[in-house]
């Protein structure tokens, strides 16, 4: 059973830091709380329903297709919605809550409220440590490594990533020594849609489709982000795995309490906010103006 | 004789003087008087549940607005109210004069706990930590069904008033002495400090002012006026369930209250008032019933975009001027302050 | 697509009942229509099959010039009430209202999600209404009606049957299965996990568990419970498959349905997956599996097997118009056609007097025979209410239960199939 446990952690948390990545990122480098992060996330998922069965490409054609599209309308949320009214904190709160809430309507109406799957791209289980894991799993582990070494390389590797870093500490100052700071927030947003992108397309054939598949996660995200500190991208990685065995050990400790595991996760996030309220990894950003 | 003539003094004097003063008496009057004028049930069904989501829609004001802690779980106070008033109800049958009040102050009592560990936290941080309380309820009243019903709820709870008119006016009344009480604290010294602790938390405690404490107020407050709320709306619709803890009703809150203007008190009210009925009408015509939430979002959204403080700051700052010298508002049509005579132009 | 024109030629009907004066209606038609409600969430198929059901209904009984109302015959006009319950229960109860004081609907019909569903049953007795359920389970409703009669005597219900009747049923046919697989595979303690959603409608699912199943000669390995609205099953699969359980019996409303079928196929969990779970009773789970969904079962009310003699016929009209298989909300047909009859035997659309001849209905309906117990529930035993078990093996949804039970069998059920996976060891 531990065993079990511990892959079935893996699994978990590696799905959820990709989530909760790009979420920190825009926030870190914008001081921006995108719901509609959620959203993207939801509408990839679809993006990829639609261009396997109803346009019958093949998945290696669809899942680039959707990510490249949920990056336009990422920037386009951005541009459109967050840009304008973002002197004003609560005004892109909820904006972006009102935008989901259409993206909501919009696949219900017409997809329906049916749960809907995606075929099966990558058919075929393993045996690790004694214990089965599908294709499908290995798949998007592989794939959410990538994503994360990606996202790592532009970071430290690339001078946009510089820029989005140093962004991140001091708006003013990287303004100041004559970054483009609108820019770097445009391409913190595009990586940001990337990831969310990423995330709906490869996690969605591991479980059900449905217009109200982005609350769920949100949850997490905003679990994970907070126990990690809020804009720190290593926090979100470690807690993203801390949350994902947290969930993993409720439902093989405690099977009849499965139903508890989001409860019991955002219970360890408050314990953590009493004991270290800038997170575990957050910089206690005392007197930021 | 003497009483009624001051009191119409007042009203001339400080009331009709103000658009936006007038605009608050037309509405408390037609309230009070819509059922000479109809009592169609669902009329008085909508504006009955205006009335709660008002009041709802105000604490989240007085706790996100005015002290800055921008609450994301404001459904945690609304079914804390809700469940507790059904708990007493259902189990040991207490009548719903006494449940709801006690329902508020368990509400009252589960805002002050919620406001603890929030006491260390700031910004979204804090927001995103407070959409986290009513997932943890609902997770322990899941854990204990026989408690609390499970996902169906309680059911079956005792009616507060058994005619609708009567119903009417408990919530009307309710309504208007929580909203005028909660605007009363945000006018007062409390409420200042609470504007204090928004702008900047460090001055204010360097000026010796004992913030958590003050923080704590808010949300105790905050969860006393949603307890009320949550306890009424359990009696009136007889399920308290765990939708009243949903995700969704606490973005509602924040949308009524956004769109309608934070720090006022008077803003969220008019945004339930206006988005509540609205959504309500538009399920009266075929299609646009069916994508009414898709309308409602998008309203929003619009509205936002030309009004980012809210409709109520902007009609207000229409019809009004607010005197550079003095402070003091006067109606838009106006030359001069009408208190310092300054020029207004 | 047929469903889309028909919505638009309902929507068209509702419009016009909203916006044409009432002469100029009486004009048109012989008489005043008898107007239903059919209330359930619209954008989902609980409510669309609601809507379905009761729409087949109405068009037979308009083509027959209409409903006997005393001397006159008055057509039937249904009344497409929205309650967006799944996404917001508030919205429930102001749509049930708003039909009932603007559209005077004269009877509603309809319902799903549990917790508006009583919001409903309030305000319906509040208006004294007929209010007949055709899609929540809970005992609670029916036990209101035996509580206090002359306040909720409005109410009843076609389908499905109250839960702790569901469960019963569901025991019946894990019997047949467990014989099957002893005999089968040779085992000699069948090992059972039970897999139900934390929900007040499991939770005599769950204690029946625990007390039957070691009764039964069976072992007892696990009790599992997600959330609800959980759309990730994989850790409690696996969790499951540890245990080495050839059964897991489950009780699932909600999308972990879907959840299920697609990680036990993707897993190979060596299991037969049976129990009730309603996404696996809709035509859209095969694909929704991605055809991971083989072999899973299911208690259901409708499909290719001859209930009563009213079931094929209405299955295969029901198919033409709308291209798939009824769910159960889809016996909103049965409940506008008990009521017309009920209309006509008491002459008049006053819920009143209407009920009194509701109560005693004893009538073939579509997947049962209809006759009301004292908690206005259809009455659930042989002969009266069976239900189906139904296995998905290679796309086909196909029933194989009740075969011999109780000396029950229906026309058309084939035997049941083990999954080739749990032969291989």
């Amino acid at each position: 059973m531990l065993r079990s446990l511990l892959v079935t952690g893996l699994v978990n948390g590696a799905i959820y830091a990709l989530l909760a990545l790009g979420f920190s990122l825009i926030f870190g480098v914008a001081r921006i709380v995108n719901i509609a992060y959620a959203g993207l996330y939801m509408l990839a998922a679809y993006l990829v329903y639609i261009l396997l069965n109803v346009a019958g490409l093949p998945a290696p054609a669809a899942v680039p297709l959707a990510v490249a599209a949920t990056v336009v309308l990422g920037l386009a949320v951005y541009r459109l919605v967050i840009e304008p009214v973002r002197e004003h904190e609560s005004a892109v709160l909820i904006s972006t809550i009102a935008l989901t809430l259409i993206f909501q309507e919009l696949v219900l109406a017409a997809f329906g409220g049916n749960f809907l799957g995606n075929p099966v791209w990558a058919d075929g289980i393993v045996e690790v440590l004694g214990v089965t894991v599908t294709y499908q799993q290995l798949l998007s582990l592989g794939v959410v490594t990538l994503a994360l070494g990606g996202v790592w390389l532009v970071l430290n590797r690339t001078r946009l990533g510089v820029a989005i870093r140093a962004t991140a500490n001091d708006r003013e100052v990287a303004n100041l020594m004559g970054m483009n700071v609108r820019r770097v927030e445009l391409w913190s947003a595009a990586l940001s849609a990337a990831l969310a992108g990423v995330a709906g397309a490869v996690v969605a054939p591991l479980a059900v489709i449905d217009p109200l598949m982005w609350q769920a996660p949100l949850v997490n995200i905003l679990a994970i982000v907070v126990v990690g500190g809020l804009g720190s991208l290593k926090g979100s990685l470690i807690a993203a795995f801390v949350i994902g065995y947290v969930e993993a050990a409720t439902v093989f400790l405690l099977p009849s309490g499965s139903f508890l595991k989001g409860a019991v996760a955002l219970t360890i996030m408050v314990g953590v906010l009493l004991l270290r309220p800038e997170g575990l990894f957050g910089v206690a950003f005392e007197e930021e103006r | 004789m003497r009483w009624l003539r001051r009191g119409w003094r007042f009203v001339r004097g400080e009331v009709l003087v103000l658009p936006s003063r007038v605009l608050v008496l037309a509405f408390c009057l037609g309230l009070l008087a819509l059922p000479l004028l109809t009592r169609d049930p669902y009329v008085l069904r909508v504006v009955i549940l205006s009335c709660l989501f008002a009041i709802f829609a105000a604490s989240w004001d007085l706790v996100s607005g005015y002290s800055g802690q921008v609450s994301l779980g404001q459904a945690l106070y609304f079914g804390a109210g809700a469940y507790g008033s059904a708990l007493l109800n259902h189990h040991l049958g207490w009548t719903p004069w006494v449940t709801i009040p006690a329902g508020a102050l368990l509400a009252t009592l589960t805002g002050a706990l919620a406001g603890v560990p929030c006491l260390r936290l700031r910004g979204s941080y804090l927001s995103l930590a407070t959409l986290a309380f009513p997932l943890i309820l609902t997770g322990a009243l899941f854990a204990l069904p026989s408690l609390s019903g499970g996902e169906l709820g309680l059911s079956g709870l005792a009616p507060l008033v058994r005619s609708r008119v009567g119903f009417y006016y408990v919530a009307v009344v309710t309504m208007l002495v929580s909203v005028f009480a909660m605007w009363l604290v945000g006018d007062s010294n409390t409420g200042l400090l609470f504007h204090a602790i928004r702008e900047d938390e460090t001055a204010a405690r360097a000026s010796g002012i004992d913030t958590p404490r003050y923080r704590l107020t808010a949300f105790a407050l905050a969860g006393l006026f949603g307890g009320v709320a949550g306890g009424l709306y359990a009696h009136f619709v007889r399920v308290a369930g765990p939708s009243t803890l949903e995700v969704t009703l606490s973005f509602q809150a924040v949308i009524w209250g956004v769109f309608g203007g934070v720090a006022t008190i008077y803003g969220p009210v008019a945004g339930v008032f206006l988005l509540y009925p609205l959504t309500e009408l538009l399920a009266l015509v075929p299609w646009l019933g069916e994508h009414r939430l898709l309308i409602f979002a998008l309203v929003v959204l619009v509205i936002l975009r030309v009004m980012p403080q809210g409709v109520a700051h902007w009609v207000r700052d229409r019809i009004e001027r607010e005197c550079r010298r003095c402070k003091a508002r006067t109606v838009a049509t106006r030359a001069a302050c009408r208190v310092c005579g300054a020029d207004l132009r | 697509m047929p469903s889309r024109s028909l919505h638009a030629a309902a929507l068209v009907l509702a419009a016009a009942a909203l916006l044409a004066a009432p002469p100029l209606a009486r004009a048109e038609a012989k008489a005043d229509p008898i107007k239903i409600g059919i209330v359930g969430p619209m954008a989902f198929i609980q409510g669309e099959d609601a809507w379905n059901g009761a729409s087949l209904a109405a068009d037979q009984l308009n083509a027959a010039g209409g409903v006997q109302v005393g001397a006159v015959k008055r057509p039937v006009l249904l009344v497409k009430v929205d309650t967006n319950e799944i996404l917001n229960v508030g919205d429930a109860t102001n749509a049930l209202e708003r039909a009932l004081t603007r559209d005077k609907i004269d009877f509603a019909v309809g319902g799903f999600r549990s917790e508006a569903a009583l919001a409903m049953q309030e305000v319906a007795a509040d208006a004294k209404k007929i209010f007949i359920v055709t899609g929540a389970s809970l005992d609670k409703m029916s036990a209101n009606v035996v509580a206090d009669y002359e306040r909720y005597k409005y109410w009843f219900r076609i389908l499905p049957p109250r839960s702790s009747d569901l469960v019963k049923a569901s025991y019946a046919m894990l019997g047949a299965i467990a014989a099957q697989v002893k005999a089968e595979l040779g085992v000699p303690v069948v090992k059972v996990a039970v897999l139900a959603e934390k929900a007040a409608w499991t939770e005599g699912f769950v204690k029946a568990a625990q007390a039957n199943i070691p009764k039964m000669g069976m072992e007892l390995v696990g009790v599992f419970q997600p959330s609800a609205t959980a759309t990730d099953v994989g850790p409690d699969l696996t969790a499951i498959k540890a245990t080495g359980a050839h059964l897991v019996f489950t009780a699932v409303s909600g999308p972990m349905g879907v959840a299920l079928g697609r990680q036990a196929g993707e897993l190979r969990l060596p299991a037969i997956v049976f129990g009730i779970n309603v996404e696996a009773q809709k035509e859209t789970f095969w694909k929704s599996t991605g055809g991971k969904g083989n072999y899973v079962s299911t208690l259901n009310f409708y499909a290719d097997v001859e209930s009563t003699p009213k079931t094929m016929p209405f299955v295969e009209a029901f198919r033409k118009k709308f291209g798939r298989l009824p769910t159960y909300t889809a016996s909103s047909y049965d409940a506008v056609m008990i009521l017309a009859a009920a209309v006509t035997g008491a002459g008049s659309v006053s819920s009143d007097l209407v009920v009194p001849v509701l109560e005693k209905t004893d009538t073939i309906g579509t997947s049962s025979r209809l006759t009301f117990d004292k908690g206005h529930d259809v009455t659930f035993a042989p002969g009266h209410t069976v239900p189906l078990g139904v296995q998905w093996q290679d796309g086909q949804l196909v029933a194989f239960f009740p075969n011999g039970w109780q000396g029950i069998t229906f026309k058309g059920v084939k035997p049941f199939v083990v999954p080739p996976e749990m032969k291989k060891k």
